[in-house]
């Protein structure tokens, strides 16, 4: 257990790599950029920043041979001209950064020349704290329903149940959220879009309740279909027609034998939907306006020029972030059941 | 050996069986000496299609939703090739000229009916007022032949301007949404200003009907009591005299704008950094403006000021150097004769959920190395933006006190019905020569020598084919004075008739969107791209997931290890980063972005990196499975060839399987594709359906049907295809029946 534990987490770290390099190098295929700043020492000194952290290199005259100028500056008769580096120079001066000053990259738009890593950590409170009440909320109330539709199967709660989770399930989250700003926010008194730091407390917290309601919708829908499939198949299990038959009533026989044993595939699933909160859905948050990473991501794409070091540094969060919640996933099942040897070769 | 012929017999039971009502002749042994082997079975032998159809069509629900999904299907073939020539089409076809006809509504039934006619509820529009009859009173701005059920109301506040409303206000007040688009937003959010004019705390701008302020109250306590006897509007204990904020708003040039002026630049004192009293100069502007009317502010301000005009100032103080205010609302009221007021308002679109943002001076913060931050000042004019109509902040506007009312509104009478229009020579010459109309206009010289008209006489003669409402009269026609020619006439036309060349009006059963497209054609059109999209991707995934699982599954050991390696590091990458980097990195190719089929193909690549590894995992685990078992062993020993175990042996068993998983990729990859084109990276040259919802979702407000038949057509076609795809996986495959219901 502990050997296939250490296996799997290791091999994930390489996988993490492998991903961020590749990812690295596709977004250091397109061109490079620098601030489009009003001031121009800004950008002067965005380049020398960049200089200093290995991915420009500056020149005192301008060589055809570098490849694109990036950018250029003029001051008390010194001449600076910047080029970018090779993509593999930049590649090992990026690694290096990260794991001697913590140090990411700098971004172009959304912040000039600030660390994408302090842009991301800004975000990623806003984010956080929507998806993880939307988990608290979805996961008892998609439990309680799975369980209700799983108990009183094929009666009409059942196929109330069924019927709903199977249409939340299918409508694309967008126009859910579409709809809800429509009802909640121009119909009732909701903000229609995420206040600011300095809003009055209370349209803060009332800007929590479309995007947790946009979020909870799929997640309770998934969490019953799952709840309930897992519950039926339990129920006709043979060992709980043989607990019924020794003698134990039907709730004892629920509680003691059919929850437990239906419940072997849902924790982990649960822990590792505890994992995704550090993530952020695109849609929602910029449907919404909520600054958190979700929206960062769009922002970083859309501006003009993309904010390409902030992009890479929000696609390796979401990639981490994915990759920790399959960990959690897979490893949790030897934790929660016992019976389950993790690593075993299957025949 | 012969078998022993049994025979049975009730007397060999034991006595307690006995039972008088059951006789020997009730037990006959049927076919003992028949050879059955060599006849033919009765039933009827089923192949496994046709097993799993038995299954599938017992499943109601999936039944219904493979109907729906082959009724959409369909009709995503049939309505954009049907529709694109028709009369109806025209204006779709022709919406590069100026001749389209946007927003009309969902029209079924026939208009007045109340429901999906073309019509729309109005409510709170302000009504014209200047005829004293109170009877003839209407809503402003609109065709009284579109309107009905027209309910006039009382006086009231209304955000929309117009020139009928009375007295108004300007409200500055607290942003509450402040969309972070903005640049400088961060900045005022910080401020204490903004925190001061936070919720209830307003500053009102009173002014008069002729647009010049009757009420000035700056925002130091002891002016705001000596101001004006109206004190009890503005927040009490308001002491903040810190940003102090003005405005003079001028009539008498054309345009009325908005501007902001840096307060010292503007007035050229105050260098230095102490507060100044700014309420004489205010007042002395003031004065000389309304006692001297024809004078141009222009000279009166700065040369900063491109237009004399509505002008809001910002001043700058030495504790708050970035004094910023925001107007929340507007209010103007303007019975001014000056037609264009109302107009030069509505360029500014507060109604449109506008807001102004004023700030004195832009700070632009540079972040040096590390922790070194430094800040740069920026001395600026001063920067008035329009907040541009962040999609989902409130409407809010200038409010003015207006006579309200509500009504239905015939979109279709509105844009397609009658029009004043002028009729020339030629138009009415060819009317005449197609005998359509007959008229004849006969003139005389009165005593002054000018020609005009003494008869005339008009004859409508085909009224289905003249775009002429009523024949027109003598008054309507208007001649040249000198040479006494028909110079043109004043009439009536169907503009559905004579600019269109329609028979009779259009009908759009889902309505006409922002470029007069015709929302029925364009969601199906977007529709048939989803699937073209959606089943040529899933297509490829499953061909290729079929091919790279069939070989990890069937080989095995170091082969499969590897390849699994392989998928598990591309299933780690999230699907929207590896399209999003697919996008960025081959979209401007000029192979993927000149044509529309490159763009396509572009998509569909990006879709397909990922989406394969489903089919591929689902393959691998059937091939684990079945490549054990005996009778694959035994084909092995036969000295079969791997190609043949796998099509012949493996292969068709797995299908099953493989095959619904496949169907349930098709809506997964259309989902994928809205969400993607809903956020804005996706398709540019076609339409989809996440493209249509992209397009239409800033009109959630005003025109919500432009979002709610393609979001029915969407939420229709995943349901559907997940109904379709579940029954085909129980009917395939019985024992996993109920799993992810």
């Amino acid at each position: 257990m502990l050997k296939y534990s250490i296996k799997r987490i290791l091999l994930a770290f390489v996988t993490a790599f492998i991903i961020l390099t590749l990812t690295f190098f596709l977004i250091k295929a397109l061109p490079a950029s620098v601030p489009a700043s009003t001031v121009p020492s800004a950008t002067y000194a965005y380049c020398l920043d960049q200089v200093d952290l290995g991915y420009f290199v500056d020149m005192p005259e301008t060589h055809e041979e570098l490849g694109r100028l990036l950018y250029e500056w003029h001051e008390h008769g010194a001449d600076h001209y910047f080029y970018e580096k090779p993509a593999f120079d930049q590649y090992i001066a990026w690694v290096k950064g990260i794991f001697t000053k913590w140090e990411w990259g700098r971004s172009t738009a959304i912040e000039p020349n600030s660390n994408a890593i302090h842009i991301i950590f800004e975000r990623l409170p806003v984010s956080f704290s929507v998806n993880i009440i939307s988990v608290i909320l979805s996961v008892p109330l998609g439990i309680l329903f799975g369980i209700i539709a799983g108990l009183k199967k094929n009666t009409w709660i059942d196929h109330t149940i069924s019927t709903l989770v199977m249409v939340f399930i299918s409508i694309p989250s967008f126009v859910i959220i579409v709809f809800l700003i429509y009802w909640f926010a121009f119909k009732g008194n909701l903000p229609t879009m995420w206040p600011t730091k300095d809003a009055a407390i209370g349209r803060r917290i009332a800007a929590y309740i479309i995007p947790v309601l946009a979020l909870s919708f799929g997640s309770i829908c998934g969490y019953t279909r799952f709840v309930r499939a897992e519950l039926c198949e339990v129920m006709s299990s043979e060992y709980l027609l043989l607990a019924r038959t020794k003698g134990l009533t039907k709730n004892q026989a629920i509680t003691r034998h059919a929850l437990r044993n239906a419940f072997v595939p849902i924790l982990p699933s649960i822990l590792a939907e505890f994992i995704g909160v550090f993530s952020g859905s695109m849609v929602l948050e910029s449907l919404y306006n909520i600054p958190g990473i979700g929206n960062l991501y769009i922002k970083s794409l859309t501006a003009n020029p993309r904010d390409l070091n902030v992009l890479l540094v929000d696609m390796a969060i979401f990639t981490i972030v994915g990759l920790l919640a399959g960990i959690v996933l897979d490893l949790s099942y030897g934790f929660i059941d016992p019976r389950i040897r993790m690593g075993e070769k299957n025949a | 050996m012969e078998k022993e012929k049994k025979e049975f017999n009730l007397a060999n039971l034991p006595p307690e069986c006995n039972d008088p009502s059951i006789k020997q002749e009730d037990f006959k042994l049927i076919q003992v000496d028949e050879k059955i082997h060599d006849q033919k079975f009765e039933t009827k032998p089923t192949t496994f299609f046709k097993d799993c159809l038995r299954r599938f069509v017992k499943n109601k629900s999936s039944v219904v939703a493979t109907f729906i999904l082959g009724i959409l299907v369909l009709m995503s073939i049939i309505v954009p090739a049907a529709f694109s020539g028709s009369d109806i089409h025209k204006i779709d076809k022709d919406h590069n000229s100026n001749l389209f006809i946007e927003y009309l509504e969902p029209k079924l039934f026939k208009a007045g009916t109340g429901f999906w006619d073309g019509t729309k509820k109005m409510s709170d529009i302000p009504v014209d007022t200047t005829d004293p009859n109170r009877d003839n009173w209407g809503p402003a701005g609109y065709k009284m032949n579109a309107v009905s059920n027209l309910v006039i109301g009382d006086l009231q506040y209304t955000n929309t301007p117009n020139q009928y409303a009375k007295e108004g206000y300007i409200q500055f007040g607290y942003f509450e949404n402040i969309p972070d688009t903005v640049e400088y937003i961060s900045y005022a959010s910080d401020s204490s200003y903004m925190e001061s004019l936070k919720d209830d705390k307003f500053i009102k701008f009173k002014f008069d009907h002729s647009l010049k302020i009757t009420n000035f109250v700056t925002l130091d306590k002891d002016k705001l009591a000596a101001s004006d006897e109206k004190t009890k509007d503005y927040p009490k204990g308001y002491t903040d005299a810190e940003s102090a904020l003005y405005f003079v708003f001028s009539e008498g040039a054309n345009t009325h704008s908005v501007k902001v002026v840096d307060y010292k630049k503007a007035h050229a004192i105050g260098e230095g950094e102490e507060a100044i009293d700014i309420k004489p100069l205010f007042d002395a502007y003031k004065d000389e403006y309304n006692s001297t009317p024809g004078l141009d502010p222009e000279e009166y301000i700065t040369n900063d000021i491109l237009s004399p005009g509505f002008e809001i100032r910002v001043k700058n103080e030495k504790n708050h150097a970035n004094s910023c205010t925001l107007i929340k609302s507007v209010g103007v009221e303007s019975s001014s004769d000056n037609p264009s007021i109302k107009k030069d308002f509505d360029k500014f679109s507060f109604s449109s959920g506008n807001q102004v943002f004023i700030r004195s001076e832009l700070y632009n913060r540079i972040k040096g190395n590390n922790e070194k931050e430094k800040e740069q000042k920026f001395a600026n004019s001063g920067i008035w933006k329009s907040i541009s109509s962040s999609r989902y902040s409130k409407e809010t506007s200038y409010l003015v006190k207006a006579v309200l009312c509500s009504f239905t509104y015939d979109t279709y009478e509105d844009k397609l019905g009658a029009i004043d229009d002028k009729m020339y020579n030629v138009d009415l010459l060819k009317l005449k020569n197609k005998e359509i109309i007959k008229y004849s206009i006969s003139k005389e010289k009165n005593s002054e020598g000018v020609y005009v008209v003494s008869k005339c006489e008009c004859e409508i003669l085909k009224p289905d084919d003249c775009y002429l409402v009523k024949p027109f009269e003598a008054k309507d026609v208007v001649l040249d004075q000198t040479t006494g020619l028909v110079n043109y006439v004043n009439c009536q036309v169907y503009r559905y008739k004579k600019e269109f060349g329609l028979d009779k009006m259009p009908t759009f059963l889902l309505g006409t969107d922002k470029q007069g497209l015709d929302m029925f054609v364009y969601v199906f059109k977007g529709l048939r791209t989803s699937l073209i999209i959606g089943i040529a991707a899933s297509a490829i995934c499953f061909v290729f997931g079929l091919i790279w699982g069939s070989i990890s599954g069937y080989f095995g050991g170091t082969v499969d290890l590897l390849m699994e390696r392989f998928t598990d590091i591309l299933a780690g990458i999230p699907w929207i980063v590896v399209m999003t980097l697919t996008i960025i990195n081959l979209g401007d190719k000029p192979f993927f972005s000149e044509k529309q089929s490159g763009e396509l193909l572009l998509f569909m690549i990006a879709l397909c990196l990922t989406g394969w590894i489903g089919t591929s995992h689902t393959t691998r685990t059937q091939f684990y499975r079945f490549r054990g078992r005996e009778y694959v062993l035994a084909s092995r020993t036969l000295g079969a060839s791997h190609g043949r175990l796998i099509a012949k042996h493996i292969l068709p068993n797995a299908m099953g399987t493989i095959i619904t998983s496949a169907v349930l990729m098709v809506p997964s990859i259309i989902f994928s594709e809205a969400t993607i084109s809903y956020l804005g990276l996706g398709l540019k040259s076609q339409q989809s359906l996440g493209v249509v919802l992209a397009d239409n979702q800033s009109e959630l407000t005003n025109h919500p049907y432009l979002l709610i038949f393609p979001s029915v057509i969407i939420a229709l076609l995943m349901i559907s295809f997940n109904l379709f795809g579940n029954g085909l996986r129980d009917a395939v495959n019985p024992s996993l029946k109920g799993e992810g219901e």
